[in-house]
């Protein structure tokens, strides 16, 4: 009688035992077909597709390092895919933005060639052709620099320096060229040191960049620096009194060469705003440009502070 | 192997009397962004609704990843993220706790999901505060966590950036393209506003009750529209000579040796014919592009135009 309990009890024990074990067997078995499948797609290629583990999966860390696996390749394959664009986006640079310019150079020159224009016209028509090759040959330069800076190639050199003192050294030799100009100019720097983690000649670019857009391209006559810092960051404010920016404009004056309209950025200044944008980017700092109610044109830096 | 995510072959939905989708082929590639627009009720939540199984499909058949999706849901729905209309998340919990239990329920890709997530979206990880108490933005992007979570493969976004503000719009765009482009994400995207859809997609569907009108890439689009004057010459160079010495205009773009675009549609077409023909350019053609790509969808939808 209590032999006969004993011996159903354990016989209950052993089959639910059993149905546990071989659900659980199951289960694996399902998840290893979902892994062979996946590990099938990745191999072809698709290098995007992950395998989903519950909680209590036996698979689980097996998963996830495949998914490591594949997160990594796909990695790759966006840097090559990247480098890929910036090529892309080179040649469809040059064969819009140098070929305009280019022309034009060749029918001054004709014109001058061929003797259609002489005396003072001739002069002015050199000194116009001389204006666009030289126009031209800072446009390729700029290209250049921005397609490395896009493809990530550029090297930098960081180090901790006071904005402060820099940006006032850059400035300095910025007065000659904003008299020249007739340009008046408004600085406020702080006396005081702030160290930031910069690249000196990336952050000079940046500013350079800046700078110019506001002398050639602002129609204005009076340019503002001002450098202001709070526990985070520091902030870099360069404005005009120009014409400003459109509203239209105003989200897309960093994306130029992004949005693939590139027929009528032939003048290129779109590209000094785009190598500033990928520059400050590189300092972990972000960009961007306001149109003030009061008219003309704000860029604000922001630089996180160096730690 | 094939190139579609997604791929819909004379798809149509009839609810009661009324044909909702009418015999849709729509063809998402690959890592690509896909927008769908049209106006409210025009069929595209339910596309992406029939897409995701959540509505029955009347006829034509839906194939995913490749493969026909009926039969298939257990494999092909976890490789997708979606958000259709309002996500439905627990009021009384937080956006993390929420996160987490649709992490057990679908299973994760890597140990730390629900914190990349959060984090991707920029919503504060462990946070105390109750979904309910969510301010729309918030909830929107919680939603999204909730697609990426799983690191899907393909999402289906359905009007993702409704009642965000400017600058919410701004970031989700930002963010869908981050997707995009940094982790070879194929993203399915509704809207009725025809410049978020302009300036994110790669590929565009458009649809008006129902019906599929064009489905075209964005370059080829962005090529066709534009307000300029094409010419063809004999001398590119003498032509861009003439325009800037006659006409004062560098508004021009070279196309190639002998076709030229002049934008600045302002001036007198018969004075610059003439002009170039008094000075040996012969005028071989000459065509006016004045189209918009508000005019394009007006024409598509037969003038009633998308909002």
């Amino acid at each position: 009688m209590n032999w006969a309990l004993i011996f159903g009890f354990t016989t209950l024990l052993c089959s639910c035992a059993v149905c546990y074990l071989s659900a659980k067997l199951w289960r694996v078995k399902e998840q290893l077909h979902v892994i062979q499948n996946a590990l099938e797609d990745i191999e072809s290629g698709n290098v995007n597709r992950r395998i989903l583990a519950r909680e209590n999966d036996m698979t689980k860390s097996i998963c996830y390092s495949i998914n490591e696996m594949a997160i990594n390749g796909q990695e790759q394959v966006t840097r090559l895919k990247q480098s890929e664009q910036s090529y892309k986006r080179l040649m469809t640079s040059l064969s819009h933005d140098v070929k305009t310019p280019l022309t034009s150079l060749v029918g001054y020159l004709e014109a001058i060639q061929a003797k259609i224009v002489i005396g003072d016209e001739k002069e002015e028509y050199i000194g116009v052709a001389l204006d666009k090759a030289h126009h031209l040959k800072d446009f390729v330069e700029s290209l250049f620099e921005w397609v490395k800076l896009d493809a990530k190639e550029q090297q930098f050199q960081f180090e901790i320096c006071d904005v402060n003192e820099l940006s006032r050294d850059i400035l300095a030799d910025w007065i000659p060229m904003l008299e020249d100009k007739q340009f008046t100019y408004e600085i406020d720097i702080p006396n005081i040191e702030c160290s930031l983690r910069l690249d000196r000649n990336a952050y000079r670019r940046i500013l350079n960049n800046l700078l110019q857009n506001a002398l050639l391209h602002s129609g204005g006559n009076k340019v503002y620096i001002h450098i202001t810092e709070d526990d985070k960051q520091a902030s870099i404010v360069i404005a005009d009194n120009g014409k400003g920016i459109s509203d239209k404009d105003l989200p897309h004056i960093f994306e130029r060469m992004y949005q693939g309209d590139l027929s009528r950025a032939g003048n290129g200044n779109g590209l000094g705003l785009s190598i500033a944008w990928e520059l400050v980017n590189v300092h972990g700092g972000t960009i961007h440009a306001q149109s003030p109610p009061n008219g003309g044109s704000q860029i604000i830096i922001n630089i996180p502070k160096a730690l | 192997m094939n190139d579609f995510a997604i791929e819909t072959k004379q798809l149509t939905k009839i609810y009661g009397a009324q044909t909702a989708v009418s015999t849709v082929n729509l063809h998402v590639r690959k890592g690509r962004i896909y927008g769908l627009l049209g106006r409210n009720g025009a069929g595209k939540t339910t596309i992406m609704k029939m897409i995701l199984g959540l509505t029955s499909i009347t006829s034509g058949e839906i194939n995913v990843f490749g493969r026909n999706i009926k039969g298939q849901e257990k494999q092909v729905y976890p490789r997708i993220g979606a958000i259709i209309e309002t996500p439905g998340f627990y009021p009384n919990l937080t956006g993390t706790e929420n996160l987490e239990i649709f992490a057990k329920l679908r299973g994760t890709a890597a140990p730390n999901a629900v914190e990349n997530a959060m984090e991707v979206v920029g919503l504060p990880y462990r946070d105390k505060k109750l979904f309910g108490k969510y301010s729309l933005g918030m909830k929107q992007r919680l939603g999204i966590a909730n697609a990426i979570l799983h690191d899907p493969e393909l999402l289906i976004l359905d009007e993702p950036t409704n009642g965000l503000d400017p600058i919410g719009i701004a970031e989700m765009r930002e963010f869908i393209r981050h997707l995009s482009v940094e982790r070879g994400k194929t993203i399915l995207i509704s809207s009725h506003i025809l410049s978020e859809i302009y300036l994110l997609a790669d590929d565009i569907g458009i649809i008006d009750h129902g019906v599929l009108l064009e489905e075209s890439s964005m370059s080829e689009l962005k090529k066709k529209n534009g307000r300029y004057v094409q010419l063809q010459v004999s001398d590119v160079s003498k032509a861009t000579l003439i325009l800037e010495r006659e006409f004062h205009t560098n508004d021009y773009s070279v196309q190639d040796d002998h076709t030229l675009r002049l934008y600045d549609t302002a001036l007198h077409m018969g004075e610059i014919n003439k002009a170039l023909v008094m000075q040996d350019v012969t005028v071989i053609s000459s065509a006016l592009c004045n189209d918009t790509l508000e005019d394009y969808f007006k024409s598509i939808t037969g003038g009633e135009g998308i909002a």
